[in-house]
């Protein structure tokens, strides 16, 4: 394996969800920068089967199973980078499923079109979502009657941080949102108490602006006085040293590590000089940290845990185990609910604890027990893939170290440690070679299988 | 020319979940429903006042249907209703007795998988648009297999998942070609004679077209069901006009409305029109969010009065337009 496949291989567990050899083969060919520039600019997401998920099971997207179509674009879409942005800024700006899965989709279309440009833009974006507004009582924010709640986590989570501004801040931001509401709120709030779908379907929650409920009165914010209104809000955060570090960390900690080393400081120190410079621009940011030697280096791969999420996109988009992308059909969004991360049903509005709190041992049972039963599958087109790589490889009989070595190549590659890998060739042993010559193979194919399954029962198996 | 006028809407308040409508020759129209429960049959029978005459249950010979998705009748009044999932016909009668049923899944002659739409000609045959063989079959109604025409492709006479069709008054078959975003014409013995539309969301372009129907005239009503509206062209495929819906509260869903007054209340306050940000545009978002617009329109029919129904299959109703000549 050359040290281009394996950088590409990086790239694209971090910034996507993982890539076959033969796209890693491809995305080498034409160079890592213009794979990153690609990443950062998606195109047509492709044809992922939404309209046979739409013609198949009408209405699906109302509700709970809304997420499945998420997951079918995820594994399906040609653009990686944007999904893995939606599902970062999920964890960013969590809101819980209140049953209503076309608001969610909704916000998921709002978070792809902000993903890339200005900082600020997103939060004006995030303040006027429905989803956001309800989950966090915005539309319950009103001039004579204050709900504080948004403008608080607003900047306490979604941007500078405990410790960067007051309670009066808080206040002055809350005030600056009043009016900023939902057009129908009330009508929704009594068919969602009666789970009524009358008289015509789901429709769902929109924003509207309400004047006359806006508190124009002048606020102080962050030092700075006028007649604010929550577009002000934005301007003033996006400008906020905190809000840089605190986006541009949040970043790093996504895509490059999940602890923040001192190399780790400088490659955030350098993505926040590229935040001001390109007006906040979250794609020169990203261009930044991807670029970075940081980024690159030996020190950076395999320093995440994969979140669940990315475990099980990964392995379906690999084995390609989604063949007809319909409601339920890749099955990825009952799997990553038992191993902690349900899409859209986050412990909180801080979203989820990340790194090695993933893989507490339920969890862990449950990570192994989805992604081996993929990887043992020979009949699986991307396990086919895998077997069929190495029958080509060198003749088609391999011994026990061979194999191994070649499945852990191929599945990632995956960097075992030596007491990993004397395992997998002890468990390999056991069959003795592997031959993978002429048509009657299915035995060694099933072996293959086997030990592909195992490496991703392995400790090194769960970082990407 | 002539102008499509909005006459009513039927369905609402969970009476209908229509997928496809039938209509007897007293004037009855009976509603083939996708879902049942919460009062609505497997089949609903109605009329244009909007009184309720039945509800028929689910009675597939075996058990329920798994997928119905086609409903008509034959010149002897019996009700042939098309499984996309069970690869069948099933043969009731106007009470929703067990009359029969032919079809088998596969891609044999005769064989079907899973087929989409049914449809008589003026000989008591139908013909069927078999979706993963893409192909149109031709049977008797016993489910003697008669011809077929058609296999995967963009080509003339060739399709791509097709879903809906319908005759004109010659006999000639239209079927709303549907990842090929058009509709093709065809001889009744399946010669290809034109092809309308092509993708996209302009005038005459389609996106997922999903049903077809064509009036006395020749003219050409199409479900674009990818664009949340009906298009219709003139009998040369050219484009005359569309229609994005306009549906206001039926006789169900005013009683709904009355007898929840709360919801009432609240509703009158709502923006039943919102204006939606820019990643919202799609038809399919709009439609989403904008009560009065056609939701996923699965079925058309133009009946003898000049009357194009649109099935609304995710509002749960139909809308009526009535034909009307002006400009």
């Amino acid at each position: 394996m050359s040290e281009d496949i394996a950088l590409m291989a990086h790239l694209m567990r971090r910034a996507g969800f993982g890539a076959s050899r033969g796209e890693l083969e491809a995305y080498a060919a034409q160079g890592y920068e213009a794979t990153v520039e690609w990443l950062l600019h998606p195109g047509d997401p492709g044809d992922f089967g939404e309209d046979l998920a739409k013609r198949r099971a009408i209405g699906f997207d109302e509700g709970g199973a809304a997420f499945e179509l998420w997951m079918v674009r995820m594994i399906h879409s040609n653009n990686p980078l944007e999904e893995k942005m939606a599902l970062f800024l999920h964890g960013l700006f969590p809101v819980i499923y209140m049953s209503q899965g076309r608001a969610l989709l909704n916000q998921l279309d709002s978070f792809r079109r902000y993903a890339f440009g200005s900082f600020r833009d997103l939060l004006v974006a995030l303040s006027s979502d429905p989803a956001m507004l309800l989950f966090l009582n915005n539309n319950d924010n009103h001039r004579d009657a204050m709900n504080e709640n948004y403008g608080r986590e607003l900047v306490e989570l979604f941007s500078m941080g405990v410790g960067n501004y007051t309670e009066k801040d808080v206040k002055e931001c809350a005030r600056a949102f009043t009016g900023w509401t939902l057009g129908n709120a009330d009508y929704m709030a009594v068919r969602a108490g009666k789970n009524s779908f009358d008289p015509y379907g789901s429709i769902a929650w929109h924003y509207e602006y309400r004047p006359e409920d806006h508190d124009t009165g002048v606020k102080t914010f962050l030092g700075e006085t006028g007649e604010f209104d929550g577009e002000d809000i934005c301007d003033i955060i996006a400008r906020q040293p905190s809000s840089a570090r605190f986006i541009c960390t949040r970043l790093f900690q996504f895509f490059a590590a999940d602890t923040v080393d001192e190399g780790g400081r400088r490659t955030i120190d350098e993505m926040v000089e590229t935040y001001y410079s390109s007006g906040y621009e979250t794609r020169s940011v990203l261009r930044t940290l991807f670029n970075s030697d940081y980024f690159k280096s030996e020190q950076a791969r395999y320093a995440r845990v994969k979140g669940p999420v990315e475990l099980v996109i990964n392995a379906v988009r690999m084995t390609g185990a989604s063949p007809e992308p319909t409601a339920g059909s890749a099955g990825a969004n009952g799997a990553t609910g038992p191993m902690g991360q349900a899409v859209y049903r986050p412990p909180s509005v801080e979203g989820w604890h990340e790194g090695k709190e993933w893989i507490e041992s339920g969890a862990l049972m449950e990570r192994v027990n989805f992604v081996a039963k993929l990887f043992r599958d020979p009949s699986k087109q991307g396990v086919r893939d895998i077997v069929d790589r190495i029958a080509g490889s060198n003749g088609g009989v391999y011994s026990p170290e061979e194999t191994v070595d070649m499945c852990l190549d191929l599945i990632g590659p995956v960097r075992a440690s030596e007491e990993t890998r004397s395992y997998l060739v002890e468990f390999a042993s056991t069959g003795g070679d592997v031959d993978l010559r002429g048509d009657d193979r299915g035995e060694s194919e099933a072996r293959v299988g086997e030990i592909l399954a195992l490496i991703t029962a392995t400790p090194e198996y769960q970082f990407a | 020319m002539f102008t499509l006028e909005y006459v009513k809407t039927i369905g609402g308040g969970r009476k209908i979940r229509p997928y496809d409508i039938a209509f007897s020759a007293d004037g009855k129209y009976y509603v083939l429903n996708h879902a049942t429960g919460f009062g609505a049959g497997r089949f609903t029978v109605c009329n244009f006042e909007e009184d309720i005459i039945a509800e028929l249950p689910d009675n597939a010979g075996d058990g329920t249907f798994a997928q119905p998705v086609a409903i008509a009748f034959d010149r002897n009044e019996r009700m042939f209703v098309l499984d996309e999932a069970k690869h069948r016909v099933t043969i009731l009668d106007k009470n929703a007795e067990f009359l029969g049923e032919w079809g088998t899944q596969g891609s044999g002659d005769g064989e079907m998988d899973r087929p989409a739409a049914l449809r008589f000609d003026g000989n008591d045959d139908c013909y069927v648009s078999d979706q993963m063989n893409h192909r149109v079959q031709k049977f008797t109604k016993d489910g003697d297999y008669l011809l077929q025409w058609g296999d995967f492709g963009d080509g003339d006479g060739q399709f791509n998942m097709p879903w809906g069709l319908n005759l004109d008054s010659q006999g000639c078959v239209y079927v709303a070609d549907w990842r090929n975003d058009r509709i093709q014409k065809f001889t009744p013995d399946g010669e290809f004679m034109a092809s309308f539309g092509e993708s996209g969301r302009g005038d005459g372009q389609l996106d997922r077209p999903s049903c077809v129907a064509v009036d006395r005239e020749g003219y050409v009503y199409v479900g674009d069901w990818g664009n949340e509206r009906v298009q219709v062209l003139d009998p040369d495929g050219g484009f005359v006009t569309k229609l994005r819906g306009q549906a206001t509260l039926s006789v169900w869903a005013s009683r709904f409305i009355d007898s929840n007054p709360d919801e009432k209340r609240t509703r009158e306050a709502s923006n039943l029109y919102p204006d939606l940000p820019p990643e919202l545009s799609s038809p399919f978002h709009v439609s989403s969010q904008t009560e009065p617009h056609f939701f996923g329109i699965t079925s058309l029919h133009v009946d003898d009065e000049d009357r194009l129904f649109v099935v609304d299959s995710r509002r749960q109703r139909f809308q009526i337009y009535q034909k009307r000549p002006g400009r």
